[in-house]
């Protein structure tokens, strides 16, 4: 909770005694104490607006009876609430009867038809008969965009679209035109809509006024089987609806219904509409052996006979050190469990990782360092009761699009404070009192963290002597920070100091602090010196201030945080036990210069496309052509996969059960909604297939088991399981003494002749990974590549937007379409990564800072 | 009649000959003062970029749209709410067309239907000629001189319907200086 407290009022409704904080509107509680208010255009996460003027309730205070509407009253002291008077009811009434003069009645082919508040407020008021005559409209349904319909004749004003486009979403793409009887909703002149695609607009209509036009289906959502999940995407880890008809997944929407999941029923473009990676032609359809380059179809025993054999023979020949093992972001907790325990229990071998453990092991010491200086991080469903939260060079409404839509809502009901860093000047629409940019010179995160924290010392503004007492070596971090005295911040970061002042003055301030962390800075090539200076500013907050400080390790993929939590990592078991012996040589470590140099025999690619993903392409590359063999096993045929010795066929999240774990530490359900597609099955059958055909069949092989087994080996996830109610894992037992990670100086990075510009990359806002690839409302909306650059680049280098250009760095060149925008700032190019037909990893090819790069016009 | 039609619908004519000079929207923008709050000056802005150009042409509200962070459907929702703002360029003269009660009842749909047989427009529209473009006003606040028209920048009462055509006629599109006896309203 935030750290002003309200009052608690006490009031009564229809009778019953129920108490609220202070400024809580009287139709909240009303739904929270499970009394029925006829309302159209009321939502919890939205300001009150009173379009629909159908909530209104009777309240007596002290004597004196009112009727107010109950979607826009504070509750107060002793106040009693009657609601459905014969009164009340009566005014209700006449205005749903005249929304009904015009609602078209189409309820048959609705997509809301059953989950419709106008349906279900009729039948609540028995308005069965309207006393007006009917006088429809008859207006086209437009259809301008790839995803979302309008057909405004269902369309009641009650503004919730426009309301959620703006206050949840921060994007404003919808507004009211035109006033009176003929207002309408819609874009600006009728252009097409060019937003966000979040679909915000789709959940809280509550008429079927905008559908969902990826699905190929309508009506009668009442019809449909749904089931709650997690999504498959980003580290946030939503709650999403899958909503199947005759065994198809045909939509997915969010559900806003209370205590369901983290994100109150928000989602983005890539979390709705990426549901066409499961139904897809292009999965691969069964399991396929590589003859000399030609990939033909065999069955599942031999396929899992062959590398059972494979894996058997070289450890016996070559021993346990020369295979080894790369887990996915996107497999279950139980998926990953079993696949640690194939390695270490089968095998004896502990040369398994993630890609994202691979490139960066500090992420997962930076998080138990954190919790170890005692800074244990609240739920995120606390986020919007934060008082000021960080984004450290995160580009929320395209990395985590959802963590905007909590922190929106925090501004307008918490007066939640923003400070955004980040090299780009990125757009983060919001209302809130103070938001501080600090757009600094791109690579200069250290830099801004450490003055920062200097300028928090320097001031005083913290209790000092508590965090010199509370930190023992309080004093090395204050040598530490020696450089970064004003002058020479503002020159390195190239932000004035007073705005750096102004931003350490409010997050010092006593608050609720939360710092979002981007995956961007894992690009700069000072990751860990990074995540140590923030490391640093959260402990002299938490030891020093008043207040909270909550700051979560920056995780990419779905279960990037679990698949760490499992221990398919070198140096943990699950649950963050040290694994047996850190010294031993491994493999793993450098695990492609291994399979580059022949000491490793066998490579298992669990779901991963590191050709594609990871940062050094052509040492991947090098590596999957000399290893001897690969076993691959994804739902699409990657670049990875293509040189694969084996590919086993998996199933999508759709198609499997277990849980994962969000980058936050919530341990959420995976409830499959389908049956596997085609021959594919689902990793944890693949991986008990491999331990049963080695002769040794894992002792627990359901789901059920092996979450308690999880449970008892790894103490954290102790009732954890099986993750319907969206627990945080705790890490109180992490609790140690809290010590200042003492980071190295800044250094700028340096210039490269003839290579004036940087590259910026990370994940587009429709794309993530390169699953999305194959989704085609995705691809709709985000066909194609570009490279951003600020319009004064441009014109300096003469070219106009639609140009084609090529980038290149030392490694290589890619040909790409320009784009202009005052997002990227000067001497910059952002690209995102998601297209295959633009290697943006081969840019960087294992440059690990900033890679330079010049721009030339394309021909 | 619903008289708050505005020119939002109508298509915008090609004109690509002559391409709008931004130095006066230029110098618009930059009077803005920098404030965190900078949306409040929004129907301000617009006012005086249609005083500059008589109209809001499409490349000036997207300086717009960037000086004050918004968004174009924010910005067309407010133009569309305020029917003196035009999106296309309007006639030389803007006949104010009184549709209050008053004018309403002395006739002012006769006048309406006048004009639109005589230079087929509505409420909303300009003529082929650019001469005219037809809005209809709310109400002028001069019910005694009944009806009203405001054309340019004359003020005319107690109009006599059957002499619309006339009056209008006095209007030229070459003509430099508007017809004389106009200035003040002609009380019988």
């Amino acid at each position: 909770m935030s750290t002003i407290v309200k009052n608690t009022i006490n009031f009564k409704i229809n009778g019953k005694d129920v108490s609220a904080p202070e400024g809580t509107v009287i139709l909240e509680v009303a739904n929270q104490q499970g009394f029925e208010v006829s309302n159209l255009c009321y939502n919890r996460k939205l300001k009150p607006f009173a379009a629909c003027r159908t909530c209104m309730v009777e309240t007596v205070t002290d004597g004196k009876k009112e009727l107010v509407y109950s979607c826009t009253q504070p509750v107060a002291e002793g106040m009693e609430v009657r609601i459905n008077t014969d009164e009340t009811n009566r005014y209700n009434k006449a205005c749903l009867e005249m929304l009904l003069v015009e609602h078209p009645l189409d309820c048959p082919i609705c997509d809301k038809s059953g989950v419709c508040p106008l349906q279900d407020n009729t039948d609540t008021l028995q308005l069965y008969n309207g006393r007006f005559e009917i006088n429809r409209r008859n207006e086209p349904s437009i259809k301008t965009n790839p995803i979302i319909e309008f057909y405004l004749n269902r369309c009641i004003m009650c503004g919730l679209c426009v309301r959620a486009c703006d206050e949840t979403q921060g994007v404003q793409a919808l507004d009211y035109h035109k006033r009176g009887m003929s207002v309408t909703i819609g874009t600006a002149n009728d252009e097409p809509l060019d937003c966000e695609f979040c679909g915000q607009c789709i959940t809280v209509c509550p008429t079927g006024a905008l559908m969902d036009m990826t699905s190929g289906a309508r009506g009668l959502a009442a019809l449909f089987t749904n089931t709650l999940t997690t999504c498959n995407y980003c580290s946030w880890g939503c709650t999403i609806e899958l909503q199947s008809k005759k065994g198809k997944v045909l939509r997915i929407e969010g559900d806003e219904g209370y205590d369901v999941g983290i994100n109150e029923g928000n989602l983005c473009a890539k979390g709705r509409f990426g549901h066409g990676i499961i139904h897809n032609e292009d999965r691969i359809k069964s399991p396929l052996m590589n003859y000399g380059g030609d990939f033909k179809e065999v069955s599942w025993e031999e396929a899992i006979q062959t590398i059972t054999e494979r894996l058997q023979s070289t450890v016996n020949r070559s021993g346990p050190g020369s295979i080894a093992g790369i887990g996915s972001e996107k497999m279950t907790n139980e998926e990953s469990f079993l696949f640690q325990k194939l390695f270490r229990g089968h095998f004896d071998s502990n040369q398994i990782t993630n890609l994202a453990n691979l490139r960066a092991p500090y992420v997962n010491r930076f998080m138990l360092d954190c919790f170890k200086g005692g800074i244990e991080s609240k739920p995120v469903t606390e986020l919007q009761h934060a008082d000021v939260v960080l984004i450290f060079n995160s580009d929320l409404p395209s990395e985590y699009p959802v963590g905007g839509n909590s922190i929106r809502k925090g501004v307008v009901f918490t007066g939640t404070d923003i400070i955004i860093a980040n090299p780009r000047d990125v757009i983060f629409n919001n209302e809130a009192q103070v938001d501080i940019r600090l757009t600094f010179t791109h690579g200069a995160d250290l830099a801004v963290i450490n003055r920062l924290t200097r300028i928090i010392i320097d001031n005083k503004l913290i209790d000092i002597n508590k965090a010199k007492s509370g930190i023992a070596n309080y004093d090395d971090l204050v040598q530490s920070l020696k450089s970064y005295t004003a002058e020479d911040s503002e020159k390195m970061t190239g932000l004035p100091d007073k705005t750096l002042t102004h931003a350490a003055e409010r997050f010092a301030r006593e608050a609720d602090r939360f710092i979002i962390i981007g995956n961007d800075i894992l690009d700069t090539g000072q990751g860990e010196e990074i995540l140590k200076a923030l490391l640093n500013l959260s402990l002299l907050v938490h030891w020093g201030g008043q207040g909270s400080i909550s700051i979560y390790p920056p995780r990419e993929h779905c279960n990037s945080q679990g698949v760490n939590d499992m221990g398919v990592t070198p140096d943990f078991l699950p649950g963050y036990q040290p694994a047996q012996d850190p010294a031993a040589e491994n493999l793993v470590d450098d695990l492609f210069g291994n399979c580059v140099n022949g000491k490793l025999k066998i490579l298992y690619i669990a779901g991963e496309d590191p050709l594609h993903s990871y940062y050094k392409a052509s040492l991947v590359k090098e590596a999957l052509q000399n290893v001897p063999f690969l076993v691959v096993q994804d739902v699409f045929m990657t670049e990875t996969a293509k040189m694969a010795d084996i590919i086993l066929p998996t199933s999508t999240f759709a198609e499997k059960d277990g849980t994962q774990t969000n980058m936050t530490r919530h341990v959420q359900r995976v409830k499959s909604a389908t049956l596997p597609q085609g021959l594919s099955k689902p990793d944890f059958d693949i991986f008990c297939d491999i331990a049963e055909t080695l002769g040794k069949p894992f002792e627990h092989d359901t789901v059920e088991e092996v979450q308690e087994e999880i449970e008892s080996i790894a103490p954290i996830y102790k009732g954890m399981m099986p993750g319907t109610d969206s627990k945080q894992w705790p890490a109180s037992s992490f609790v140690e003494k809290p010590e200042f990670q003492i980071c190295q100086t800044f250094v700028e990075s340096d210039e490269k002749e003839g290579y004036p510009y940087r590259l910026q990359t990370n994940n587009h806002m429709f794309h993530i990974g390169s699953y999305t690839q194959h989704a085609k409302a995705l691809v709709d909306v985000g066909p194609e590549c570009f490279a951003e650059i600020h319009p004064e680049d441009a014109e300096a280098l003469s070219l106009q937007e639609g140009d084609r250009i090529v980038v290149e760095s030392e490694n290589a060149k890619v040909e790409v379409t320009v784009k202009t925008s005052y997002v990227t700032t000067r001497g910059m190019v952002y690209i995102p990564q998601n297209w295959v037909d633009v290697p943006v990893n081969l840019l960087r090819n294992g440059e690990e800072g900033l890679v330079p790069i010049k721009v030339s016009k394309a021909g | 009649m619903d008289t708050n039609d505005t020119a939002l619908l109508e298509q915008p004519q090609d004109e690509e000959e002559t391409p709008i000079d931004l130095t006066a929207g230029r110098e618009i923008m930059e009077q803005i003062p920098q404030s965190p709050n900078q949306r409040r000056y929004l129907v301000p802005t617009l006012q005086k970029i249609q005083n500059a150009y008589r109209y809001l042409p499409d490349p000036v509200i997207e300086l717009l749209k960037a000086k004050l962070r918004i968004t174009r459907a924010e910005i067309f929702g407010v133009i569309s709410f305020y029917p003196p703002f035009m999106l296309t360029e309007p006639g030389k003269y803007i006949i104010k067309l009184c549709y209050g009660t008053a004018c309403f009842v002395k006739g002012a749909e006769i006048i309406a239907n006048k004009i639109k047989e005589k230079y087929q427009i509505g409420p909303g529209d300009t003529d082929k000629t650019k001469l005219y473009t037809l809005q209809f006003a709310s109400c002028l606040g001069n019910c005694g001189a009944a009806l009203m028209a405001l054309i340019g920048d004359d003020t005319y009462g107690t109009i006599d319907p059957e002499q619309t055509l006339d009056l209008l006629g006095k209007y030229k599109l070459e003509e430099d200086e508007p017809p004389v006896e106009t200035e003040e309203i002609k009380a019988e």
